[in-house]
C-alpha cells in the first residue's frame, strides 16, 4: 500500500491534498446549483472573468483575493448591462465578457517580467505551492460557503424549481440569485490558488454533473458530488505523483472520466432493465 | 356587484404590460369571494397576464387592483398560484413528496423545521390529488397529468384563501382532469376563492363567474350573461359558430399564431369534459 501513502509523505503534498479537498467541498455544493440552474457557461466565463483582477493585483502587489472579487463584480455588472440595454441573449453577453476579461488579464500579465509563470499559476494553479496562510484562508472560505449554502437551501431549491413560484413563496429569487453569484465567486476565489481558474471549473461542474446521473434528490446530489470531488483530488494527486503529470490538471480530468463511466453504467443498466 | 367583503379581487382601469408590450388594456372586473371564476378568451388575449397581475408577479401600469382587500404583492401570503405543468420543467431532482412539501415554504420560511402540522397538510394534499402512491417517484418519471396533480397538491398544501390556476385542465388525461376538477369544485367548500384560466367553453360555463378577455376584459359576470353569442363574437371574431343556439368555440389550443382568426373549420372538443353533474 506504499504507493497510496508515499505521495502524501511530504508536507507540500499534504497541504496540496488539504487545499484540493477544501476546493472540492466548496465546488460540489456551489456547482450543484450551477448544474441545476443551467449556468455552466456563466460559471465557465466567471472563473476566467476574475483573471484580470488577480493579474492587476499581482502587478501592483495587492491582495489577489480582493482583485478577483472586484473583477467578479465588474463582470456580473457588465453582463447585466448588456442584458438590459440590448436585445442580445445572455449567452452573448457572457461570451463577450468571457473573452474580454480573459484577454485583459493576459494583457496585464504580459507587462510583467514573470509573464509565463504568473499566467500558468493563475490558469492552472500551483497545488504544490500552497502555503499555510493560503490553506487557512481557503478553509475558512470553504466553511463560510457551505454554511451560507445550507442556510439558503430552500430559496435556492425554490429558485431552481421556478423563479415565479419562488417569488410567490416569499423566497426572494433575485436576492437568492445574487447570493449564488457570491457563492460561486467565493468558491472560485478560494480555489484558484490550488486548482487554477481554468481547472476550478472542472471541479465546479464535473462532480455535480456526474452525481446528477445517480442522485434522486438535491442533498444527495451534493453529497455524491462532494465524494466524487474528494476522490478526484486524492486520485489526481496520486496519479500526478507517480506519473509526474501536472497536479491540478490531473485532478480536473478525474471527475470528467467518472462522469462518462457513470453515464455508460447507468445507460447500460437502463437498457438491461427495460430489455 | 357586492362590496369589498364579498369580492376577492377588484380591478378598475387595470392596465398590465409585459415589458414594453401592453398585454391587458384598461379593464374593469370583479371576482367574487368563495366562488369559482373562469378567465376565458383567445390565446394572447391576456388570460395569463391577468392571473400574473393578480398574483403580483406583473405590476399594474395603471388603475387600481386589489386582492383580498390589499395590494397584490401584500396579499401574496394568502394566495397560492399553480402554474401550468408545461411551464415548469421537471429538471430539478426532487421527489413528489419534496415537491408538494415546497408548498409549505411560505409558512416555514428559510430555516424552521417542518412541524407535524406541516407534514399533515402535505400528506392531506397528496391524498386529495391521489398521488400518495407516487410519493417517492421523481418528477421526471411522471406523466404530464401526474405532474400537474403534483403541482396542484403543492398549491393546496400552501395556506391560502385565493387559489389561482393557469390552465389546470388543459391537455391532461381523464383521471388527472377529473381529480383536479374535483379539487377546484371542492375549494369553495373550504371558504376559498378559485380563479382559473381556460379556453374550454364548457369549463367556463361550469364556473360560478366568468371573465372574458380579448386584449382587455370584455365582459364579466355569471356565465349565462357573459358567454353570449355577441360577446363571444366580439372576443373571438370568426372563431365562433352557432350550433343548436349554443355558441361553440373553435378550439384554438393548437393554433398559437396570434391574430390568426381566419380558420373557421369546426372541430369538436375531444376532451369530452362535462361539468353537468
Amino acid at each position: 500500500m506504499d504507493w497510496l501513502i508515499e505521495p502524501f509523505s511530504h508536507g507540500f503534498q499534504q497541504r496540496a491534498l488539504l487545499a484540493g479537498s477544501f476546493a472540492a467541498l466548496m465546488s460540489a455544493v456551489v456547482g450543484t446549483w450551477i448544474v441545476l440552474r443551467g449556468m455552466s457557461f456563466f460559471g465557465d466565463a466567471f472563473v476566467h472573468g476574475i483573471v484580470p483582477g488577480i493579474a492587476a493585483a499581482v502587478a501592483f502587489n495587492l491582495n489577489p483575493i480582493a482583485g478577483a472579487a472586484v473583477a467578479a463584480l465588474v463582470m456580473v455588472f457588465l453582463i447585466e448591462v448588456i442584458h438590459r440595454q440590448t436585445a442580445l441573449g445572455e449567452d452573448t453577453a457572457i461570451g463577450l465578457l468571457f473573452v474580454g476579461m480573459l484577454a485583459l488579464g493576459v494583457v496585464i500579465l504580459s507587462r510583467l517580467e514573470s509573464y509565463a509563470g504568473s499566467l500558468t499559476t493563475i490558469l492552472f494553479g500551483d497545488v504544490l505551492g500552497v502555503t499555510l496562510p493560503n490553506l487557512i484562508a481557503e478553509g475558512v472560505l470553504a466553511l463560510v460557503v457551505i454554511i451560507v449554502a445550507t442556510v439558503f437551501y430552500r430559496p435556492l431549491l425554490a429558485l431552481a424549481f421556478n423563479p415565479e413560484k419562488a417569488e410567490m413563496w416569499g423566497m426572494h429569487p433575485r436576492r437568492t440569485h445574487a447570493v449564488l453569484l457570491v457563492l460561486i465567486a467565493a468558491a472560485v476565489i478560494g480555489s484558484y490558488q490550488s486548482v487554477g481558474t481554468l481547472l476550478v471549473f472542472g471541479l465546479l461542474v464535473g462532480p455535480p454533473a456526474a452525481a446528477s446521473l445517480i442522485s434522486r434528490t438535491v442533498p444527495r446530489m451534493m453529497v455524491t458530488a462532494a465524494v466524487i470531488a474528494l476522490v478526484s483530488v486524492w486520485l489526481g494527486l496520486t496519479i500526478s505523483y507517480w506519473l509526474g503529470t501536472a497536479g491540478s490538471a490531473t485532478m480536473a480530468i478525474v471527475p470528467i472520466v467518472i462522469f462518462f463511466v457513470l453515464l455508460v453504467i447507468t445507460r447500460t443498466m437502463k437498457k438491461v432493465r427495460h430489455g | 356587484m357586492g362590496d369589498m367583503n364579498t369580492l376577492a379581487v377588484r380591478g378598475r382601469g387595470v392596465v398590465v404590460a409585459r415589458g414594453a408590450h401592453v398585454a391587458l388594456q384598461a379593464s374593469d372586473f370583479d371576482i367574487p369571494a368563495g366562488r369559482i371564476t373562469a378567465i376565458i378568451g383567445p390565446n394572447g388575449g391576456g388570460k395569463s397576464t391577468l392571473l400574473h397581475a393578480i398574483a403580483g408577479l406583473l405590476p399594474t401600469k395603471e388603475g387600481a387592483l386589489s386582492v383580498l382587500g390589499r395590494s397584490p404583492v401584500q396579499a401574496r401570503d394568502e394566495v397560492s398560484y399553480v402554474l401550468q405543468y408545461t411551464t415548469v420543467p421537471a429538471g430539478t431532482p426532487i421527489t413528489v413528496t419534496e415537491a408538494v412539501a415546497m408548498g409549505r415554504f411560505p409558512s416555514i420560511g428559510m430555516l424552521r423545521r417542518a412541524s407535524a402540522d406541516d407534514r399533515a397538510k402535505v400528506a392531506a394534499a397528496m391524498d386529495r390529488l391521489n398521488i400518495t402512491d407516487l410519493a417517492r417517484r421523481q418528477l421526471t418519471e411522471l406523466s404530464g397529468g401526474q405532474r400537474q396533480r403534483v403541482y396542484v397538491a403543492q398549491g393546496i398544501a400552501q395556506d391560502h384563501k385565493l387559489l389561482l390556476l393557469d390552465e389546470p385542465l388543459t391537455g391532461l388525461d381523464i383521471t388527472s382532469m377529473q381529480t383536479i376538477d374535483a379539487i377546484i369544485h371542492d375549494e369553495p367548500e373550504h371558504g376559498c376563492t378559485v380563479v382559473l384560466t381556460t379556453h374550454d367553453l364548457d369549463e367556463a360555463r361550469a364556473a360560478d363567474h366568468v371573465l372574458l378577455t380579448a386584449g382587455r376584459v370584455v365582459a364579466y359576470g355569471p356565465p349565462a350573461q357573459v358567454l353570449t353569442p355577441a360577446n363571444l363574437t366580439a372576443a373571438y371574431g370568426l372563431g365562433v359558430l352557432h350550433e343548436n343556439d349554443r355558441p361553440t368555440l373553435v378550439d384554438d389550443h393548437h393554433h398559437h399564431h396570434e391574430g390568426d382568426r381566419s380558420h373557421s373549420h369546426p372541430h369538436d372538443h375531444a376532451h369530452g369534459h362535462s361539468h353537468d353533474n
